[in-house]
């Protein structure tokens, strides 16, 4: 990674976040029809980032530590368990399971 | 505010134990991110200002990932570009629920990140979504600066930050973050099609691809469920 490709990574991520906070953000609000969208594209979204960061390794899928870690804040999240509780609980449990 | 749990965020948005929470998580990952990019960049000044100035650690790391597995610099940074195609995606959402001047609009679409937008656009009126979504991006950044600090100064010290649970970190936060989105079924719906179709695609698609394909999940939610009351 040198300077120049830093300012293009950049250049490329602040393009897509303005893109769509000036461009989509303003469809979306004259829209009512597909205003619910501003509550649906989070879920479908963070979800998938979920996903590809608890069974993902590179471009294949791996079942590790992770997903019991993720089974645990599952668990708690539907417990409604506290905020902090269930992330702490994720990072002891896979760290036990890799110690395992 | 006292202790709130997973579910209260839509009526009362991330108390300070929620904050620090999370700034905690971004400071893990700040910190075990940093540490992978300096290993490979060799320089202290670069990775910091990559950190900072890019301020996607998916876009820096989807980067080096191809780099590492012999791809061309355009290859890299494409795959770097379509990772962080789902901060445009969040800016949608955002941009949607705001009420403000062209100016606090960029600012705020240049800190688009899913944490902040998604306990943003829970909240009911306009002014609420500001006020949670900076908030939330206050104790982000803080986490996320030391962590950078920590990982780039410190990082030879800690040694590998994963053998700790660290990296399950950050899904558990967003999980819990989602959690109040997952409990309506339109929600749940968007939440299973997006990750379904992701979970599919990891094997047999480019970095970012799948990610950008779960958008499919909030229009099928969009076309087939009702409108609920909140």
């Amino acid at each position: 990674m040198t300077w120049t490709i830093v300012a293009v990574l950049a250049a490329g991520v602040w393009a897509q976040r303005l893109l769509g906070m000036f461009v989509g953000g303003r469809i979306l609000s004259r829209q009512p029809a597909l205003g619910r969208l501003a509550t649906l594209i989070p879920a479908a979204v963070v979800m998938a980032v979920i996903v590809q960061l608890t069974v993902a390794s590179g471009s294949s899928l791996e079942l590790d530590a992770r997903v019991l870690g993720m089974a645990a804040a599952g668990v708690l999240v539907w417990r409604r368990a506290p905020f902090v509780v269930v992330v702490v609980a994720a990072a002891v449990v896979t760290g036990l399971a890799r110690l395992l | 505010m006292d202790e709130t749990t997973t579910g209260d965020h839509a009526a009362t948005g991330p108390g300070w134990g929620e904050l620090g929470a999370l700034c905690l998580t971004f400071f893990a990952l700040g910190v075990t991110v940093n540490v992978l990019v300096l290993e490979r960049v060799g320089s202290e000044s670069l990775t910091i200002t990559a950190a900072i100035v890019i301020n996607s650690a998916t876009t820096e790391l989807a980067y080096l990932a191809v780099r590492d597995a012999g791809g061309t610099q355009v290859a890299a940074v494409i795959a770097g570009w379509v990772v962080a195609s789902r901060f445009g995606l969040l800016a949608v959402s955002l941009g949607a629920r705001l009420r403000v001047g062209v100016w606090h609009r960029a600012a705020a679409g240049l800190q688009s990140f899913d944490p902040n937008v998604t306990w943003a656009i829970q909240q009911r009126t306009a002014r609420e979504v500001m006020r949670v979504f900076w908030r939330t991006t206050a104790a982000m950044h803080i986490g996320w600066v030391s962590g950078i600090a920590i990982g780039v100064f410190l990082g030879n010290v800690i040694g590998d930050a994963q053998r700790f649970g660290l990296d399950a970190m950050f899904p558990a936060a967003l999980l819990a973050i989602i959690g109040n989105l997952l409990r309506r079924r339109s929600g749940a719906l968007a939440a299973a099609v997006g990750g379904g179709l992701c979970l599919v695609l990891i094997p047999i698609s480019p970095a970012g691809v799948p990610i950008i394909v779960s958008l499919t999940g909030a229009i099928v939610a969009l076309a087939t469920m009702p409108e609920e009351s909140t």
